[in-house]
């Protein structure tokens, strides 16, 4: 068992090192995530100026930026698979569990990149209060890994269909509503001084449940 | 050492859609040897070599896939075989080093790059090992999936129409590997290529429609 599992800790590794070398070499995803990030943040910047005293729009602002970078490119790290027609080799080497949480390893780590690119920029040019760091750190690293586990499960339903692209927006929207809603609600307490006990939970909560549906699902996905 | 190796099908069938698939078929084949498969385009040589694979299940009929008299399910097979098919396409920003040590990490090898190192000598692609595989020849590319298929020394090695793209060098590198794995493991060689066919010792003929007969 333990055997098993050293393995399964291996190919998942494995798995990982090869999402993030492959990207390096091209950085598509990570290009396309940086730009829609970058060019949202800047947009919003020039239209609402700096402003320090409203946490509200500051916050529901902060994670808009995020999940635009989220959405360009989460779907990739399946999609790529499918289009390359490496899915065949993916499968013989490893099991669609450790398929999946290196595929979600690697969007938490993708996801992690563009937010240290964006979020200081974001505190920079909005001139936003400085924050709760433990309890900001807290809210990011929670909505990151909802923004992640939704993402990955999404980008494996939808990697084998036609206009994946379009349909990824389109199912992942609904789905992340509960992770905005609560990184919103955290990130607006941590800079208001209110309790962020609620949010962390729901985030923690939602993560969790995703990650649960995901194991329960993965051996279905790419059934022929 | 001679593995205890069986494979053995019953009513086994596939349907994508009316008329394509695979027909039923009977048939087992033991014990260390060469097998091939052969059928009109059509007939369901790839699929079979699929379903034996666990990459698809069947819609009909059963199959069960013995390994030193274990059986194992569709899910528990990949240590045990080896696929090498037309498409099977590897990590085009990668190195064929690359793509063959990271085969070896995902399946757990001790030293994947060793075993990488060793697969690309057998099929003749060493000197190309830190080359990408968007610079290989379509023949270059058949002999990496034979490295692929071999990196482990899977007790069944399933290859489908491997001679396609190969020259007369690679022919002859595809026909020792089939003998030297046919020592202690088993084959099963889809091919209408009767240089490759003529390799086995059994034959599975497929009698499906092929493309002559939609239904």
């Amino acid at each position: 068992m333990a055997g098993n599992a050293s393995r399964s800790a291996a190919a998942v590794w494995a798995i990982l090192r090869k999402e993030c070398r492959t990207e390096w070499r091209t950085r598509w995803g990570l290009n396309a995530a940086l730009l829609f990030a970058v060019t949202t943040l800047t947009a919003v910047s020039f239209a609402v100026g700096r402003m320090p005293d409203r946490p509200d729009v500051l916050s529901a602002l902060l994670w808009i930026v995020l999940l635009f970078g989220a959405l360009s490119s989460l779907a990739h790290a399946f999609v790529r698979e499918v289009e390359g027609h490496t899915l065949t080799l993916l499968r013989l080497v490893a099991s669609p569990l450790e398929i999946a949480t290196g595929k979600f390893l690697f969007n938490v780590v993708f996801l992690l990149v563009i937010e240290a690119v964006t979020v200081p920029l974001f505190l920079a040019l909005m001139g936003a209060p400085p924050p709760r760091w433990g309890t900001f750190i807290a809210v990011l690293l929670l909505g990151t890994l909802g923004l992640a586990a939704s993402g990955t499960l999404t980008g494996a339903l939808i990697s084998q269909t036609r206009g994946r692209g379009a349909l990824f927006a389109a199912v992942s929207l609904p789905l992340l509503l509960p992770v905005l809603a609560a990184a919103v609600s955290g990130t607006r307490a941590q800079w208001s001084g209110l309790d962020p006990g609620a949010p962390l939970n729901l985030l923690a909560a939602y993560a969790l449940g995703v990650v649960a549906i995901g194991v329960l699902l993965v051996d279905h996905l790419w059934e022929e | 050492m001679s593995a205890t190796l069986r494979l053995e099908a019953r009513g086994l069938g596939h349907r994508f859609a009316a008329g394509r698939g695979l027909d039923p078929v009977d048939f087992a084949v033991e014990g260390p040897g060469v097998t091939a498969v052969t059928g009109e385009n059509g007939s369901g040589k790839s699929t079979l070599l699929r379903i034996v694979a666990g990459l698809l299940r069947a819609t009909h009929g059963t199959e069960r896939l013995e390994v030193d008299g274990r059986t194992l399910p569709a899910s528990g097979r990949r240590d045990a075989i080896g696929l090498a098919s037309p498409d099977l396409a590897f990590y085009e920003e990668l190195s064929v080093g690359e793509n063959l040590e990271f085969a070896g990490e995902a399946r757990g090898l001790a030293a994947p790059a060793r075993a990488a190192g060793e697969a690309l000598t057998r099929v003749g692609l060493e000197s190309r090992r830190d080359d990408r595989v968007a610079a290989l020849s379509s023949g270059m590319r058949q002999r990496l999936r034979l490295a692929f298929a071999v990196l482990h020394r899977p007790r069944w090695l399933l290859l489908d129409e491997p001679g396609g793209h190969l020259d007369d060098s690679g022919r002859a590198t595809l026909e020792r590997i089939v003998r030297e794995h046919a020592r202690d493991g088993h084959v099963l060689l889809a091919t209408n290529d009767e240089r490759e066919w003529r390799l086995g010792g059994q034959r599975i003929a497929l009698r499906g429609r092929g493309l002559g007969h939609p239904a």
